[in-house]
């Protein structure tokens, strides 16, 4: 059920479904936009509002009194683009727009099922998502799930278009201001009335506050006067810096690098959990046992801090091609989480030596660990 | 890429042209300019048409009556001024220049 507008063209009402109204709207926009400094531009702007007009009159009878949106969208295909004068002005001003409305592979998150790779693709291809997903289904299948590792990897290192610039990129259309505000109402309505995806409004509402969060966090007063170039005075009261868009290659690149560090840190995770394990069950790690003057609290200490120092600027790195591959530029700074940990170790190392009731208990915590594991074992 | 894509930029700066000459045979309104180009490579929409009928107009080379119709609000209808005659006769002797050349030029 679409609501319905009635308008006046040149003394004459027409009822238009709403999204039928908007694209008309959105139409004679963008042509008194082009047609801004024609002093006729009055004048055109009735005449092509009574050809559409007429046009409309061919959809409608006594039995039918409205124009569909998609009615309203072939009269207007049919009435083509409003040109300025075919001067060289116009002619310039057109071909950035020509460039600009370069095709790229972008992720699309609205209409998404899993990533967007295939709202993508159906974009950039210009063919209908539903025959991209059973393609990669079928494809995934027949590959023996090859696909899917494909597809998994694309996630990370095909960009998503977050801006409607990149959204038009995507479509290989030309980005218009009037378009995108269009295309986010419909989106807005179109997602508000489908309730069933409430729940991808506020997935995106925490990304956003995760992307703002590290984003406070990259400027965060923790380290902003240790490399910042341009130090304010007061601490921490350095304004933000303005979140800088990068290029699309550097987004590829970063999703790339993105990937890789997230699996390289997964593995190192993994291997440290594996070393911890070992060192609680057997004493020693791979065929490395520690000297017997070394206890084994001291042991797993060493264990983690060494986790800590590879896996720390591992992590930077990898926030770093996130906040790139998400569409920003990163001015690095070192972590605060590494001063953290270190900061944790010297608290437990202080609290060893002061406190007897602490060092009671941290010196019965490996023995506590090794039940544990045995008992995990013996599941 | 087609000839349509390639030789756009010939076409607009010819569309004019093709222009007055249609509308110098009789009185024309614009339903009747876009049928007589429709099936020529002039092929063009309203979008482009009435801004470039408004320049012409601007220009004293066109000028419009409004007419009647049977069915629906009244429609203007195009003719050449004088003006619009002398422009059509010298863009046509001009063309008649730029072809002679090209063929000179071709042998």
């Amino acid at each position: 059920m679409e609501r319905v507008v009635t308008i006046n063209l040149n003394g004459n009402s027409y009822q238009l479904e709403e999204p039928a109204y908007d694209a008309l709207r959105a139409y004679i926009g963008r042509a008194e936009a082009t047609l801004a400094d024609n002093p006729d531009k009055g004048e055109i702007v009735r005449d092509l509002e009574q050809a559409i007009a007429d046009k409309c009159a061919r959809f409608l009878s006594p039995a039918k009194s409205v124009v569909t949106a998609d009615e309203m969208t072939t009269v207007l295909t049919e009435m083509g683009p409003v040109e300025g004068e075919g001067d060289a002005k116009t002619q310039r001003a057109e071909s950035p727009g020509v460039e600009g409305a370069r095709k790229r592979l972008f992720r699309i998150r609205d209409g998404a099922m899993i990533a967007g790779i295939c709202s993508g693709l159906s974009a950039y291809l210009d063919i209908d998502v539903n025959i991209i997903r059973i393609l990669a289904v079928v494809l995934g299948f027949v590959t023996g799930g090859w696909l899917f590792l494909v597809y998994l990897i694309a996630m990370f290192i095909i960009p998503s278009a977050h801006t409607s610039e990149e959204w038009a990129q995507a479509h290989g259309v030309p980005f218009n201001a009037q378009e995108v505000i269009d295309r986010a109402k419909r989106e807005y309505a179109r997602v508000s009335e489908d309730i069933s995806r409430d729940w991808r409004g506020s997935w995106r509402a925490q990304r956003r506050a995760w992307r703002d969060q590290s984003r406070s966090w990259r400027a965060g007063p923790f380290f902003a006067d240790v490399q910042g170039p341009g130090r304010s005075g007061e601490f921490g009261a350095q304004p933000q810096a303005p979140a800088r868009p990068v290029g699309y290659a550097t987004r590829i690149f970063a999703g790339l690098a993105a990937f890789i560090l997230s699996v390289a840190g997964a593995a190192l995770l993994i291997g440290f959990l594996v070393a911890l394990f070992a060192l609680l069950n057997t004493g020693a790690v791979l065929n490395w046992t520690p000297p017997a003057d070394v206890p084994l609290w001291l042991a797993i200490v060493i264990l983690c801090i060494a986790y800590g120092a590879i896996s720390t600027p591992l992590r930077y790195l990898r926030r770093a091609s996130y906040a790139a591959a998400s569409g920003y530029s990163y001015h690095g700074r070192p972590s605060g989480d590494f001063i953290a940990f270190l900061a944790m170790i010297a608290g437990a190392v202080l609290g060893y030596q002061f406190i007897p009731e602490f060092r009671v208990w941290v010196e019965a915590l490996p023995e506590t660990l090794r039940a544990i594991g045995q008992s995990l074992r013996a599941l | 890429m087609s000839q349509d894509e390639q030789f756009g930029g010939v076409r607009k700066g010819l569309l004019e042209f093709a222009l007055l000459t249609i509308i110098s045979v009789e009185r024309v309104y614009v339903a009747d300019i876009l049928s007589r180009l429709a099936q020529t490579p002039f092929v063009t929409q309203e979008g482009t048409l009435y801004p470039l009928l408004s320049k012409l107009r601007r220009d004293d080379l066109v000028d419009y009556e409004w007419v009647e119709s049977e069915a629906g609000p009244p429609r203007k209808y195009y003719s050449l001024t004088d003006k619009g005659q002398a422009r059509l006769a010298d863009l046509a002797a001009y063309w008649r220049l730029l072809t002679s050349t090209l063929e000179t030029l071709g042998r």
